[in-house]
C-alpha cells in the first residue's frame, strides 16, 4: 500500500508519498489561504505525477493542518454563542484580568484581545452547582427555552455550553446541551464537561468556545477534503493529525476540533519519535522555518506534552505537544535599534517578499541572507537549483542596514547576526529543558525545517550537546510524520480528591471506565483492543497549590502515586512537602495504536562509493575556506564523512567543522558527534 | 568586547529574570503569587544597579532599584558570603514599596568576588498586623501593617537561618504557606545565581561587567532620545487624594496632589512640591513608590520598546517634599500607597502631560489594585482536613476599567498601570474558601463616554459561608470619579456594600477598616470605571449601536452621556432591537 502525508503550512503545503517498499517522493506546493483544501489536493495530485503512482493505489492519507490555528489568529471561526451560568457571561472577557500575555507591561496603548464571542451572544441561564457538584439552584428550563429561541432567530452556527463546576457534575450541562441540540438542529453544540472536564472556569470556557467555533468549519473542511481527494481518485483511509502527536479519524476530530490546534507542528514530532533512537534518554527537537523557531522535547521515547496553553493569548486546554516558539526563523529580519544593538525579528520577510536574496523585492536583511553570504547556503543548488538565490542582493541588504551602521565588513555583520540568532535559539532550547527540570547536556538535538540544519551544530555546541541528528527530508519532516504517526486517543476525567481518601478499588473502577471510553473510540475506528496500548496517568498537586503536575501511574500502581508525585515535584521545583496532603485532580488515559508505517525508508539514490561533487567557499572562521561538498542523496547507510566538509540537500545543508564527523545511520539520519 | 558576546549576555540576563520568576511562581504557597503571578524577579550589577527584569509587576521592579541597594547596605556588603540571601519588606529600613511585598536579595559570587545581585519579590497573602490579609488602610502606623522585616540574612551560605525564619513566619497567620513562599523566592534567587555564574564561567567576569554597563548606557541613550522628542516646556497638574474613612478626628479633607514637570532637552524633572502632608491611614507613599510611579509614566509616554533597566531612569529627576504623602516619614502607614495612591500619581502625571503628548495619554482609570479580603475560620470540616487549614484568608484582586486611548476604547475589567496580579478562578475560590461567588460581570455605563469609550468595571458578589469573618476592602476613587481626556466623560466611582442576612445594609467606603461578616451575608464589590477620550458627540453611530447590543451602555446613556436627541436615541434603540444582519 502506498501512503501519503500532507502538511498544510502557512506558506507551503508539503506532501510526502511513501511507497510500500519505503521509497519516498516529495513535493512542495504553495498553500492556498482562501481555501486550503485546494492546495492540499493540488499537492496530492502533484506527488502522484512526479512518482508516477496511481491514486487508486494510495491506501492512506495522513493530514496535518494549521487551519484551526489560523482560524483563531485570523478570527474567522464560526459565529458562536455561549450559554453559561447566570452571573458569569463575562468570565470569557475578563479572563484572569492580568496582562501577563502582553508584550509590554508599560504599554498603555495595547490592544486587548477581542473576546472570542461578542457579549451579545453570551447568554445566561439560572442554574448553579456548588463546588462539590451539589445542586444549589436547578436548571431553569423555561429560561433555556428562551435562549434557544433567541439563538434560533440569529445567524449563530455553534453553541458552547459551560456551567460552573460542571466538570464535577455534568448533569446540568448534559440536559442543556441535549435540549439545545433538539431545538437547534443543524447547529454545532458542544459542552465543557465533554471538551475539557477540568477545574478553572475561564480556561474551560475558552477551550469549549474554541471547540465550538472550530466545529462547523472543521466539519466543512473535512467534508471538502474528503470529497476532493475522492474526486482525485483516492478511496483509502483519511486521518488527521491531532495536537497530541497522534492521528485520529475524521468523525473524532469533527467532534473535538480543538484537538487540531497544534496539528501541523505535531507531525514533525511524530516523525522524530519514530526516527530517533528510542534508547536515547532525550531529544530536543528544533524546527526552524521561515518565521519561527519551534522547540519541543522527547523523553524516554515519548513527546513532552502539556495540557494547557495560550494560543494567540486565548487559553486552550487540550493535550498537546509542548512547543515553545520564538520569532527567529530564516525570514526574520535583522535590524539595529537606536542604541546600536543588533536585534532579530519579530518582523519577518515571510515568503513574500521573502529574504532579500529571493529577489522578490525584499530589501531588509534576514537570517537567510546572512547564511547565504557566509556560504552556509549555496545559491546555485537551493531547492535543487530550482530557485536561484541572489547573493548580491543579500550583500547589499546587509551592507546598507547592518554593516555600514555598525562600521564593520559585510561578512562580520553577517556573522554577528548568525551569532545573535544562535544565542536566541539556544536560549529557547535551554528554557525548554530547564523549565521542566532537565539538563540540556543530557539530550541529543534533532533539527528539521528548511533552515534547521544550518544552525544545528552551533546550537549543540552552545548547549554542550554531544549528538546532532539530521533526519531524512528535514524540509518536509512534518509531512513525513503524517505517514509515520500512530493513532492516539486521550481520555480525561476530573477527580478533585485527596489521595489518602481514595482506595485502590475506587481508582481502578474510575480508570477502567475511562479506558472503556477510549477503547470504544478506537473500536469505532476499526481497531481491535489487542492493538491498543493504554497508559494511565494522573494530575496531582499539594493541597493549597492551584497548579498540578502530570505523572504516569507508577508500575507499582496505587501505592506508588505519592512517591511518584513527590519525585516529579522534586525534579520540577527542588522540594517536597511530606506533611502536605496530595490532591488528585484528574485521571488521564493515553491510548495508542501502532498503526503508523514502520517500513524502512528509502530516500535519494545512494551510491556505494560516493564522492564530493564540488567544492565551495564557506566562512567558517574569519576567512572563507574551500570545503568539499557532498550530496546527501548520494550517501548510503553506514557512510562516514570527516570534516571540514559540506553535506548538502534540497533546502538545507550541514557544515562540519575540522575534527567533526557525520555518519549515516540505518534510518538514513545523518548523525554528528561533537 | 565584541557585539556578539554583548548580545548573548544581555539576552541571557533577561532570560534569567524570566526563569527566576517561573521558579518562584510555581513553588509559592500564596495563591496570589502562584496563579496570580504577583511576584517579580530582577538582576543587578555589582553596584546594585538594576540591569534586567522580567515582564512582571512594575511597582515591584521600579522600587527594587531603591530597595536592593538599601538591603545590601543595611547588612553590609563586606559581610556577604556566597549563598547568602537577605530578606526584607520594610519601607523605612529596607526601601520597600509596602510591607506585604517581601524581597529576597542574593549576591552572586565568582571567586570570592561579587559580580551581580539577583532579587525576587513576592506578595505574601498575610504578614500579620491588624487584620487578616494584612491589607487594611485604617492603620495608625507601619507597625499595625504587619511584621517589619529589616534587611537581615535569611539564608547563610545556602542554609536557612532557622531562628529568623521561625520568628517571621510565626508572626503571620498562615505559617505553613509562608514557608512555601520562602522556598519559592529562595528557589528563584538560586536559579538566578546559578545562571549568572554559568555565564561568567563561559564569558568571563569582565565581559559580564561590561555587558551590564553597556546595557545601562544603551537604555539611557534610547531614553534620552525619546525624551528629546517631547516638546520642551513646563507641565503642571493638580488632583486630590481621598482620605481614609477613619475614626473621629482623622482628617476628612482630600489631600492635594501636585506636580510640576520640566521637560528640557533630553531631561525631564518632576517636582511634587505643594502635595499635601502625610496623613492618617495606610495611603502614604514611600519615596520608592513615587519614583516607581514616575518612572512607569515616563516609560509609558515615551518608547515602551526600550529595554527596561535603571539606565532608563537616569534622565529623570524626582523631587518630593519629605513628610508629604508622596515621600512619607517613619512611622506613617503605607500599605495602599503602593496600590491605590500610586495609580493616582500616574493619573496626575498623565493629566499634566496631556498637552505635551496627547496621543500617548489615556483617560483616568480605576486606580485601585482593589482587593477584597476575607479572613476567618473555615466551618467546613472536610475541607479543613483536606487543606490542613482552619484559618482561611482569601485575598481577591479585582478588575476595574482602564481609560480610553487616543485611537481606541479603554479596556474592560483589567488591572491597570503598576499592578498586575491576576484574579483567582471562581471555582478555585469556592473550593478553597467558604465563599460562594454569585456574580462576576461587567457593569454597563461605568466607562466614561467619549469618541473612545472608557473601559467598564466589573462587579463581584460573594455570599459568605464563614460563620464569622473579617472583610476588608481597599480601593480608590470612592469620591473622585476617573475623568476623561479631551472632552471625554467620567467613569463611575468605587462601590462596595454588605447586605447582612438580618436585612440591614452597610455601605463600605473605598478606604476603611475591616467589617465583620457572617454566614449568609452578601458582599458586593465594584471598583471604579474609567474615563473616556474625546468628545462623546463624535462617537460613530455604529459603535453606539454595538455598545447597545453588547450591553456596554444602556439606553439612558444615549441622551445623557452621548447627547443624542430623543429622536436619534429612539431610532438607534429601534435598530439595536432588530436582529443583526448576517455577516458577509
Amino acid at each position: 500500500m502506498n501512503r501519503i502525508g500532507i502538511d498544510v503550512g502557512g506558506t507551503f503545503t508539503d506532501v510526502v508519498l511513501i511507497e510500500d517498499d519505503g521509497r519516498a517522493h516529495s513535493v512542495k506546493v504553495p498553500t492556498t489561504p482562501r481555501d486550503r483544501v485546494i492546495g492540499a489536493v493540488a499537492g496530492f495530485r502533484r506527488v502522484l505525477e512526479v512518482s508516477g503512482i496511481a491514486a487508486e493505489t494510495v491506501g492512506f492519507v495522513g493530514h496535518g493542518t494549521t487551519m484551526a490555528t489560523n482560524m483563531v489568529v485570523e478570527g474567522t471561526g464560526a459565529k458562536t454563542a455561549l450559554v453559561t451560568t447566570r452571573g458569569f457571561r463575562d468570565i470569557l472577557e475578563l479572563r484572569r484580568i492580568a496582562r501577563h500575555d502582553r508584550a509590554d507591561l508599560y504599554d498603555l496603548l495595547f490592544d486587548n484581545p477581542k473576546p472570542l464571542v461578542a457579549r451579545r451572544h453570551r447568554y445566561e441561564v439560572p442554574e448553579r452547582l456548588d463546588h462539590r457538584g451539589g445542586v444549589e439552584l436547578p436548571l431553569d428550563m423555561q429560561a433555556l427555552a428562551e435562549v434557544a429561541e433567541a439563538i434560533a432567530a440569529s445567524d449563530v452556527e455553534a453553541v458552547a455550553v459551560c456551567f460552573l463546576h460542571a466538570f464535577i457534575n455534568p448533569a446540568h450541562e448534559q440536559t442543556a446541551a441535549h435540549f439545545l441540540a433538539e431545538r437547534l438542529p443543524g447547529r454545532f453544540i458542544t459542552a465543557s464537561h465533554a471538551v475539557n472536564p477540568e477545574l478553572g472556569e475561564y480556561e474551560r470556557t475558552s477551550t469549549t468556545i474554541m471547540n465550538a467555533m472550530l466545529g462547523p468549519i472543521c466539519a466543512r473542511y473535512i467534508r471538502n477534503l474528503g470529497g476532493e481527494l475522492q474526486r482525485a481518485g483516492f478511496h483509502g483511509e483519511l486521518m488527521f493529525m491531532q495536537s497530541n502527536g497522534g492521528l485520529a479519524h475524521a468523525e473524532m476530530v469533527a467532534a473535538r476540533p480543538v484537538m487540531l490546534l497544534e496539528s501541523g507542528p505535531a507531525g514533525g514530532v511524530s516523525a522524530a519519535l519514530r526516527l530517533s533512537d528510542p534508547e536515547a534518554a532525550g531529544v530536543i527537537l528544533g524546527d526552524m522555518g521561515g518565521t519561527t523557531f519551534d522547540v519541543s522535547l522527547i523523553r524516554e521515547g515519548r513527546p513532552e506534552l502539556r495540557h494547557s496553553s495560550l494560543l494567540h493569548s486565548y487559553a486552550v486546554r487540550a493535550p498537546s505537544i509542548d512547543i515553545d516558539s520564538i520569532g527567529a526563523g530564516g525570514g526574520s529580519i535583522a535590524w539595529i535599534d537606536a542604541g546600536g544593538g543588533v536585534r532579530i525579528g519579530p518582523q519577518s520577510a515571510g515568503a513574500d517578499p521573502g529574504p532579500a536574496c529571493y529577489g522578490r523585492g525584499g530589501t531588509r536583511p534576514t537570517v537567510t541572507d546572512c547564511n547565504l553570504v557566509l556560504g552556509y547556503i549555496d545559491p546555485d543548488t537551493f531547492l535543487d537549483g530550482g530557485f536561484r538565490l541572489d547573493v548580491a542582493a543579500a550583500e547589499a541588504a546587509i551592507r546598507t542596514h547592518l554593516a555600514e551602521p555598525l562600521g564593520m565588513p559585510v561578512l562580520r555583520a553577517a556573522r554577528t547576526v548568525r551569532a545573535v540568532a544562535n544565542a536566541l535559539m539556544a536560549q529557547a532550547m535551554r528554557l525548554m529543558t530547564v523549565e521542566r527540570g532537565y539538563d540540556p547536556r543530557e539530550f541529543s538535538y534533532l533539527c528539521f525545517g528548511g533552515a534547521g540544519p544550518l544552525h544545528a551544530l552551533d546550537l549543540a555546541r552552545e548547549l554542550e550537546i554531544r549528538r546532532v541528528i539530521v533526519p531524512p527530508l528535514p524540509g518536509l519532516f512534518s509531512a513525513l510524520g503524517m505517514v509515520l504517526a500512530d493513532r492516539k486517543t486521550d481520555g480525561q476525567a476530573a477527580v478533585e480528591r485527596e489521595l489518602s481518601s481514595m482506595d485502590v478499588a475506587w481508582l481502578e473502577q474510575r480508570f477502567a471506565a475511562l479506558e472503556g471510553e477510549v477503547l470504544a473510540s478506537f473500536r469505532a475506528g476499526g481497531i481491535a483492543p489487542e492493538q491498543i496500548t493504554l497508559r494511565r496517568g494522573l494530575d496531582c498537586r499539594y493541597a493549597g497549590q492551584p497548579d498540578s503536575i502530570a505523572i504516569d501511574l507508577p508500575p507499582e500502581g496505587f501505592s506508588g502515586i505519592g512517591h511518584a508525585f513527590a519525585a516529579a515535584h522534586q525534579r520540577l521545583w527542588n522540594f517536597t512537602k511530606p506533611d502536605q496532603s496530595i490532591i488528585v485532580n484528574n485521571l488521564r488515559i493515553e491510548g495508542q495504536s501502532r498503526t503508523g508505517w514502520r517500513g524502512e525508508l528509502r530516500v535519494g539514490t545512494p551510491k556505494p562509493r560516493p564522492e564530493p561533487w564540488k567544492t565551495r567557499d564557506v566562512a567558517l572562521g574569519e576567512a572563507p575556506q574551500t570545503l568539499p561538498v557532498w550530496r546527501r542523496r548520494d550517501l548510503p547507510a553506514g557512510f562516514r564523512i570527516a570534516g571540514p566538509a559540506v553535506v548538502e540537500e534540497q533546502s538545507s545543508c550541514i557544515i562540519l567543522g575540522p575534527g567533526e564527523s557525520a555518519e549515516v545511520d540505518a534510518a538514513l539520519n545523518l548523525v554528528i558527534g561533537l | 568586547m565584541d557585539i556578539v558576546t554583548y548580545e548573548i549576555l544581555r539576552n541571557g540576563l533577561y532570560a534569567t529574570a524570566r526563569e527566576m520568576k517561573i521558579a518562584m511562581m510555581r513553588t509559592a504557597g500564596s495563591p496570589i503569587v502562584h496563579s496570580g503571578g504577583d511576584a517579580s524577579a530582577a538582576l543587578f550589577d555589582a553596584e546594585m544597579q538594576l540591569v534586567a527584569q522580567g515582564n512582571d509587576i512594575p511597582t515591584m521592579l521600579g522600587s527594587a532599584v531603591i530597595s536592593t541597594r538599601a538591603s545590601v547596605e543595611a547588612v553590609g556588603r563586606d559581610k556577604l558570603r556566597p549563598g547568602d540571601v537577605i530578606i526584607s519588606n520594610d519601607v523605612y529600613l529596607g526601601g520597600g514599596n509596602h510591607q506585604p511585598d517581601i524581597q529576597f536579595t542574593r549576591p552572586v559570587f565568582v571567586d570570592n568576588e561579587i559580580v551581580a545581585f539577583v532579587m525576587t519579590r513576592g506578595h505574601w497573602t498575610d504578614i500579620g498586623g491588624q487584620a487578616p490579609g494584612s491589607y487594611t488602610c485604617m492603620t495608625w502606623d507601619v507597625f499595625a501593617e504587619g511584621v517589619r522585616i529589616p534587611p537581615v540574612l535569611l539564608y547563610r551560605e545556602d542554609k536557612p537561618v532557622e531562628d529568623v525564619m521561625t520568628l517571621i513566619v510565626q508572626n503571620t497567620r498562615d505559617p505553613a504557606v509562608r514557608l512555601l513562599d520562602i522556598q519559592a523566592q529562595y528557589a528563584g534567587c538560586y536559579v538566578g545565581d546559578r545562571r549568572v555564574v554559568e555565564m561568567v564561567r563561559k564569558y568571563g567576569k569582565e565581559a559580564l561587567r561590561e555587558t551590564m554597563a553597556r546595557a545601562l548606557d544603551h537604555s539611557e541613550r534610547l531614553m534620552r532620545e525619546a525624551i528629546r522628542a517631547i516638546p520642551d516646556g513646563i507641565y503642571e497638574a493638580e488632583d486630590a487624594l481621598e482620605p481614609v474613612a477613619g475614626p473621629a478626628g482623622w482628617p476628612t479633607e482630600p489631600i492635594p496632589l501636585k506636580v510640576k514637570i520640566t521637560k528640557q532637552g533630553d531631561r525631564i524633572d518632576f517636582d511634587y512640591a505643594g502635595t499635601g502632608a502625610q496623613t492618617r491611614g495606610g495611603i502614604n507613599c514611600p519615596f520608592s513608590v513615587t519614583c516607581n510611579s514616575t518612572w512607569f509614566t515616563v516609560k509609558a509616554i515615551t518608547d515602551v520598546t526600550i529595554p527596561i533597566n535603571q539606565g532608563c531612569y537616569r534622565p529623570v529627576g524626582i523631587a518630593a517634599p519629605e513628610g508629604s504623602v508622596v515621600n512619607c516619614r517613619f512611622p506613617a502607614p503605607v500599605v495602599a500607597g503602593n496600590t491605590e495612591t500610586s495609580p493616582r500619581i500616574i493619573d496626575l502625571l498623565l493629566k499634566a502631560l496631556a498637552p505635551a503628548v496627547p496621543k500617548r495619554v489615556v483617560g483616568q482609570s480605576n486606580c485601585g489594585a482593589f482587593s477584597g479580603i476575607f479572613g476567618g475560620d473555615d466551618p467546613d470540616e472536610e475541607r479543613v482536613r483536606r487543606t490542613g487549614r482552619k484559618f482561611v484568608g482569601m485575598i481577591d484582586p479585582h478588575a476595574g476599567g482602564m481609560g480610553a486611548r487616543a485611537d481606541k476604547d479603554g479596556v474592560n475589567g483589567i488591572r491597570v498601570y503598576v499592578g498586575n496580579a491576576g484574579s483567582t478562578a471562581v471555582e478555585i475560590i469556592e473550593q478553597t474558601s467558604p465563599l460562594l461567588v454569585e456574580e462576576w460581570s461587567l457593569v454597563p455605563d461605568t466607562g466614561g463616554a467619549g469618541e473612545f469609550r472608557g473601559g467598564l468595571t466589573s462587579r463581584r458578589v460573594y455570599r459568605v459561608g464563614y460563620e464569622e469573618a473579617t472583610f476588608t476592602a481597599c480601593g480608590e476613587r470612592g469620591i473622585h470619579p476617573p475623568l476623561g481626556q479631551f472632552g471625554g466623560g467620567a467613569g463611575s466611582t468605587f462601590l462596595c456594600d454588605i447586605q447582612h442576612s438580618d436585612g440591614s445594609e452597610q455601605r463600605v467606603p473605598a478606604k476603611a477598616g475591616h467589617s465583620i461578616v457572617h454566614r449568609g451575608d452578601r458582599v458586593r464589590l465594584q471598583p471604579a470605571g474609567s474615563g473616556g477620550y474625546g468628545d462623546p458627540r463624535r462617537r460613530p453611530r455604529q459603535k453606539l449601536l454595538d455598545d447597545l447590543r453588547d450591553g456596554y451602555i444602556t439606553a439612558a446613556a444615549l441622551t445623557r452621556d452621548y447627547f443624542l436627541s430623543e429622536a436619534e436615541a429612539a431610532a438607534l434603540l429601534a435598530e439595536a432591537g432588530q436582529p443583526e444582519r448576517a455577516h458577509g
